[in-house]
């Protein structure tokens, strides 16, 4: 037999312990579970299936502190991010803490819960499902949630309510002296025929380091209906590991939008799984990636019951040394039949040193099923760029409205007009850098 | 689904399960060999085929390399694992016949070929295939050496080419797929029997397609091909590989090793059909087939295809691959794989792009049915200096029963801002609407369902040379044309 070898934990790179202070009792139950699961996995390295494109350094190489121990600089003014839509329907955290001066929840339809976890502890809906979606095998960033967390933002959308003002959770993070965690958490909750959106945003202030564990779980009961928009915009020496899981009942409709633009280091989880027939679900991606950036997505589409209609559409531009990697699974489970899902990874490389890694996967168990997916690496086609300057373009500006039109079509499915224009501005600032 | 139309599934499902009609035995004195393996066993076997030193110590290097490593594990396929400590390692025929005409091979050898439907005489008159058929591991007969000795063309066991041809063998084998490689070719270069070799001179179009047909006879001996096919500059050669096997209850292991050269402009065509037993309907049985086939486009312009139709084998684990190292060399690799029972296959390519405007094209379709599990695993990868490459791949599955799985694992890498890759791939099964189209135009169910199978594969059919694609058609007909009935 192999000698066992004494592998890092995730605790490797965390100074002092991880002790909880929460005052929930169930938070605390969650938070002792959490320790209990990190002490046990070993962190993951290049060997392991899951990592094996991905360079950790940027977590490995660091020790990352407790936020009181880190010196944060003040928040300051940060109503430039405020979304208009959202003025009076908003919960800021600062580093991961709640921030209830900053945060302005109003005028919402009766018996919605737009608050903080800590604050809704007792509800017989965060007693119930807080900590029970989360489900990922080998894992060392949601348990290290799990253990860390004692806050987060709570969602609750009773029965037949629609909540027409997008909920914005905005997560900003300030300079510090010191590298430090964050956990994030977002319980959202919907009951029967609900319907909402959420912009759950990741905002670095400065250009420091830190880590950003966010976990968010959704519980979607039958016919209800979620637009989940997840904007990251950390620091551009930040990481990121993130764990968004919905499970969803019959009829239910999850649609989420992740749009990586920071972050060093940037790894994404996404999962949604069917826990009743006919569901529907969209999981898009955008990532817009350069200097040495990593963004990896590795995202499962769990199809355990007949019936369901899901999408996958995961866009990539890479320049510079910038390394994308995509993993994304269609599961079909032995008697799912009648999934239609379709998934469709396109990568721009427009670099000599950028790299990119796709593995878009397929395992499906059922007969009467229609599943494909599609994966390209490219870069921008000679005609295109051709046709454009026969209209009078520059070569450098057609070049950018090509890319601009390629990161179109994942910005436009953004129902909230502002974050559009927010994403447009990102996406040209993207596109022109060269300019500058 | 109506009534009708799973009935018909039914009917094609019980006929894909077809018992395997190549199930006998031929009652031939083997010379038999200790079991197991160690050193001396493997010294021994070199002794046995009077072997010249280095040969001896390339397979004492190997056997100790093998034990370092390790069994992989990653695939998606549960067995039982082969029992290398109760494995034979060598069986030849006793008598190894004087072969000056057909007459002197061993008739019960000779009912075997005719059971089998391989008309040697009539291939070697009618349709001018050289056939160097192997008989468990040693080559017994081989044809048209002459024709191709006139060209220059050497086409030999590899047993003889390492006695007289050591030099081209020292040269290129274990050069595409190196000892250590993997713990499958590792263990073949420790105790490799036999298998083919083929050499074909600058500037020579071998004369006819070459062809060996495999056959494993002896219960508990695995078979540990080696084949090297070497392509000079300007070469080309279409190499065909066929097999059959009868059954057995115990697990049998193939651990073949397949590579290919191809310098400056040469081109190697590469075809197999593969239907050893796949065990019974409980999964008891059949051929474990883990092969490691590759071939490297040394050459600028040079140019390697493969060819398969998968049906047989317990399990398969095969992935012959392309390492596209000269500028503009081109890498293909068609593939039908079918599952029927417990089958378990997971097999697909690599195309590795190296050199600059290289170019690859991968076809694979997956007929998963019954309990089978089929899975397409592939690997493209451009790297930095490959700068102008292209690839295209498709990987369809379809789905024949409720309990079958179809999966793919396709892994995609590009360095190089100057290439493109594009894949697609789909899974679902033969469409109501497609059988419905075809049953009001007069055709009947199940007819409607073998034409449209019949489609699926056809991108991969024709790729096949026309020698093969009359055996191919049999083939598919024996495990799917049940439904035509």
């Amino acid at each position: 037999m192999s000698e066992v070898i004494q592998r890092d934990t995730m605790l490797s790179y965390i100074t002092g312990s991880v002790e909880s202070s929460a005052e929930s009792v169930a938070i605390r139950a969650i938070n002792e579970r959490g320790r209990e699961d990190l002490e046990k996995t070993p962190f993951p390295t290049r060997k392991d299936e899951d990592w094996r494109f991905v360079d950790l350094k940027s977590i490995t190489k660091s020790q990352f502190c407790k936020l009181e121990e880190a010196n944060a600089a003040d928040v300051g003014d940060i109503s430039e991010h405020y979304l208009p839509e959202a003025m009076n329907c908003r919960l800021v955290f600062v580093n991961g803490v709640y921030n209830e001066e900053l945060s302005s929840v109003e005028d919402l339809p009766n018996n919605v819960i737009v608050g903080n976890l800590a604050a809704n502890a007792d509800n017989n809906s965060v007693k119930e499902h807080l900590g029970t979606i989360t489900n990922y095998d080998d894992d060392v960033f949601a348990p290290f949630n799990d253990a860390a967390f004692t806050d987060g933002a709570f969602i609750y959308v009773p029965e037949e309510t629609v909540v027409r003002t997008p909920i914005h959770i905005l997560n900003v993070f300030t300079d510090a002296e010191k590298a430090f965690y964050a956990t994030p958490r977002l319980l959202y909750v919907g009951e029967m025929f609900s319907k909402s959106t959420i912009i759950e945003e990741h905002i670095g202030l400065a250009d420091n380091q830190y880590l950003n564990v966010p976990v968010t779980e959704f519980k979607m009961f039958t016919g209800s209906n979620v637009h989940h928009a997840r904007i990251q915009r950390d620091s551009k020496n930040a990481s990121h590991v993130s764990r968004p899981i919905a499970i969803l009942d019959k009829n239910a409709e999850y649609h989420s939008y992740t749009i990586c633009l920071g972050a060093k280091l940037f790894r994404n989880d996404p999962r949604v799984i069917q826990n009743a027939e006919e569901v529907n679900f969209t999981v898009d991606g955008l990532v817009l990636i350069d200097g040495n950036q990593i963004a990896d997505t590795h995202s499962i589409m769990d199809h355990r019951f007949a019936h369901a209609g899901s999408h996958q559409l995961h866009k990539v531009v890479v320049n510079d040394s910038a390394h994308s990697v995509f993993n994304g699974k269609i599961f079909v489970a032995k008697d799912a039949q009648k999934i239609d899902s379709f998934q469709e990874n396109r990568n721009l490389l427009l670099s000599e040193n950028g790299k990119v890694n796709t593995k878009p996967q397929l395992e499906i168990f059922a007969d009467d099923v229609l599943c494909s997916h599609g994966a390209t690496i490219g870069q921008l086609q000679d005609e295109e760029v051709f046709y454009l300057q026969s209209r009078g373009l520059t070569e450098q500006k057609s070049r950018e409205l090509l890319v601009y039109a390629f990161a179109l079509e994942s910005v436009e499915s953004m129902e909230v007009e502002s974050v559009e224009k927010l994403l447009l501005s990102e996406v040209i600032e993207y596109t022109n850098r060269d300019n500058k | 689904m109506s009534e009708e139309l799973s009935d018909g599934v039914k009917e094609l499902e019980s006929m894909i399960g077809e018992e395997y009609k190549y199930g006998f035995t031929t009652d031939v004195e083997y010379e038999d060999f200790p079991k197991g393996i160690s050193e001396e066993i493997v010294r021994e076997l070199s002794r046995v085929k009077e072997e010249p030193e280095w040969m001896t110590e390339f397979r004492v290097k190997a056997y100790h390399a093998w034990k370092e490593m390790e069994e992989p594990t990653w695939f998606n396929a549960t067995y039982k694992k082969p029992d290398f400590e109760n494995m034979l390692y060598y069986s030849a025929p006793k008598k190894k016949p004087q072969l000056d005409s057909m007459d002197d091979v061993d008739p019960n050898i000779r009912e075997t070929y005719e059971k089998l439907g391989i008309p040697l005489e009539e291939q070697k008159m009618l349709s001018g295939v050289a056939v160097d058929a192997v008989f468990d591991s040693v080559s017994i007969f081989t044809s048209f050496k002459e024709k191709l000795a006139e060209a220059g063309v050497i086409f030999c066991s590899m047993s003889e080419a390492i006695k007289e041809h050591p030099e081209l063998v020292k040269k290129y084998m274990a050069s595409v797929v190196p000892v250590r490689d993997n713990f499958y070719s590792a263990l073949n270069s420790a105790v490799f029997s036999d298998g083919s070799f083929c050499y074909i001179p600058k500037n020579t179009k071998c004369p006819m397609e070459l062809s060996t047909y495999f056959r494993i006879n002896n219960m508990e001996s695995g078979q540990f091909e080696r084949t090297l096919i070497v392509a000079e500059e300007g070469a080309s050669v279409s190499y065909l590989e066929g097999c059959t096997a009868p059954m057995y209850d115990e697990n049998q292991l193939h651990a073949a090793v397949v590579e290919l050269v191809a310098l400056d402009d040469a081109d190697i065509k590469y075809s197999t059909i593969q239907n050893w037993y796949s065990g019974d309907e409980n999964g008891k049985g059949g051929i474990y087939n883990f092969v490691t086939k590759r071939g490297i486009c040394k050459g600028k312009n040079s140019h390697i295809s493969w060819t398969q139709l998968e049906t047989g084998s317990a399990v398969t684990l095969k992935y012959p691959s392309v390492i596209l190292k000269g500028d503009n060399s081109v890498g293909e690799f068609y593939s039908v794989a079918v599952t029927t029972k417990k089958q378990q296959a997971d097999t697909g390519t690599k195309m590795i792009h190296l050199g600059k405007n290289t170019k690859s094209t991968i076809i694979s379709k997956g007929i998963s049915a019954g309990q089978s599990n089929n899975s397409y695993r592939g690997e493209v990868k451009i790297s930095k200096n490959a700068t102008g490459s292209k690839n295209y791949s498709v990987c369809d599955s379809m789905l024949i029963g409720q309990e079958c799985g179809a999966h793919t694992f396709p892994y995609i890498s590009s360095e190089n801002p100057s290439s493109s890759v594009e894949h697609e791939a789909t899974t679902s099964r033969v469409g109501e609407e497609q059988i419905f189209y075809l049953m009001q135009r007069g055709i009947s169910e199940q007819d409607a369902i073998s034409m449209i199978i019949n489609g699926f594969v056809k991108d991969v059919l024709k790729e096949l040379p026309l020698e093969f694609a009359v055996e191919a058609n049999k083939l598919l007909d024996v495990k799917l044309e049940g439904s035509v009935g």
